[in-house]
């Protein structure tokens, strides 16, 4: 599949849906949207990459969330510090050649250390957030891992599906 | 030169990062206060078009139990009413009708558009919108409970915070004259009372009312009944509550306005001006 933008709007799309349609737990928070971003290529720099994020979480708060800005917030910090992440795992290379990663060439072990980075620092602004001052520190807690560890593991096929053909 | 040109790329991204993040926070802190914002009104229709159509085919497959539910609730209604002697043929007559007033509140029935119960701040959008009177800071409530307050009103439409929301306290009452504190969601389910005295007689199973004290929901209405209790701080107890809404099956509500609030709010504010 090629990393461009239709691809990006069918994820967000499917984003909505998840956000609508699962209901699992309420100790289960499942996003996309931080290995969408963190599957970019590079050619997008820190501030297209931060517009795009924005723009990613203003759909989704619109169609799905009813606080408006609550993914927008969380999804920030994770736009940037994409570069930085992307230089640091994969060295300069990948920047210079603004292209995404793949899992041939970098191996999994540093893009799931990538996403994992990637959706830790959202969910955990996301759920405090949501409902930190509402909850006790174990719910919240709890949330964050279970969270964190469903969507790393919904991310990994994603992520090898996005730059499938960059490959 | 170069490492110049990244310095000077790093601090620009920098302040777009911080720009866009007070951005969202403001978005955000307005969104969640339930003021009425631009960006909540404009989602209206939008939102409408959008979910209109999977909510109208769940709507269609739930219509046998919302058919049943109402048969028992007018039942329930019918058989109090001639037991309390009262002649309904006024109200038969009434059938149809869109709204009505009754004492200082005005009821006007609503379909439900959209409504959210997987998230940690649930809401709803009903169909009815300022052409219909509907107006911010009405309740949304059915025989089973209180279900939201309006927040936001477009022209066709009404955004309401859900009871399920972690910015929504509702004033309520342990039995029909006991003591009254705040009930609030538990993030399941249920519900919890907090700040009630430890003097005070209850029972499991006690049934808990609005208790008519803000200018939103009249008194009266049940809500659910307590379940468990327990001491909070030393000083005050806390009771979890069992709610009589189940709030994946609403389909039609009543809007609920105070037809004096203005008044009572004007009142307020001299008396706080003084």
């Amino acid at each position: 599949m090629r990393n461009n933008l239709l691809t990006v709007c069918l994820l967000v799309f499917a984003q909505v849906l998840v956000c609508n349609y699962l209901s699992l737990s309420p100790y289960l928070t499942l996003s996309i949207l931080p290995v969408i971003l963190f599957a970019l290529p590079t050619k997008y720099g820190t501030v297209a990459t931060l517009f795009i994020a924005f723009a990613m979480g203003l759909a989704v708060d619109f169609m799905a969330e009813g606080w408006l800005g609550l993914n927008i917030v969380a999804l920030l910090p994770v736009a940037a510090l994409k570069r930085a992440l992307c230089e640091a795992l994969f060295g300069d290379e990948i920047i210079e050649r603004e292209e995404s990663f793949s899992f041939e060439k970098y191996g999994l072990g540093k893009i799931i250390f990538g996403i994992i980075v990637c959706q830790a620092l959202f969910l955990f602004i996301y759920v405090w957030a949501d409902g930190s001052s509402a909850y006790p520190l174990s719910f919240s807690a709890t949330r964050w891992l279970v969270s964190s560890v469903a969507g790393v593991l919904v991310s990994i096929p994603l992520a090898n599906m996005i730059t499938k053909e960059d490959r | 030169m170069a490492s110049r040109q990244k310095i000077f790329n790093s601090l620009y991204s920098l302040t777009i990062f911080i720009i866009m993040e007070i951005v969202a926070l403001n978005i955000m802190y307005r969104s969640g206060n339930g003021q009425e914002f631009f960006l909540t009104k404009f989602s209206q229709p939008f939102v409408k078009a959008f979910w209109g159509l999977s909510q109208g085919i769940g709507d269609y497959f739930s219509l046998k139990g919302i058919n049943e539910d109402l048969a028992k609730e007018n039942f329930a209604l019918l058989t109090a009413l001639t037991a309390a002697g009262v002649d309904t043929t006024a109200a038969r007559e009434g059938v149809g009708a869109q709204s009505a007033i009754i004492e200082k509140f005005r009821y006007t029935r609503a379909s439900v558009v959209k409504i959210s119960t997987n998230k940690h701040h649930n809401y709803l959008i009903l169909d009815k919108g300022a052409r219909d009177s509907i107006t911010a800071r009405s309740g949304v409530i059915t025989p089973f409970g209180v279900v939201g307050i309006i927040d936001t009103v477009s022209n066709g439409y009404a955004f309401a915070r859900s009871f399920q929301n972690h910015n929504f306290n509702l004033s309520v009452r342990i039995g029909k004259e006991g003591t009254t504190g705040p009930l609030s969601w538990n993030g399941k389910s249920g519900a919890v009372l907090r700040d009630i005295s430890l003097h005070f007689p209850f029972r499991i199973g006690d049934t808990v009312y609005t208790s008519g004290l803000s200018t939103i929901f009249p008194p009266d209405i049940p809500l659910g009944i307590i379940k468990e209790d327990r001491i909070s701080n030393g000083s005050t107890r806390e009771f979890d509550v069992d709610l009589f809404q189940d709030y994946s099956s609403i389909r039609f509500v009543t809007v609920v306005s105070n037809t004096e609030r203005e008044e009572i709010l004007d009142l307020e504010r001299k008396e706080a001006g003084r």
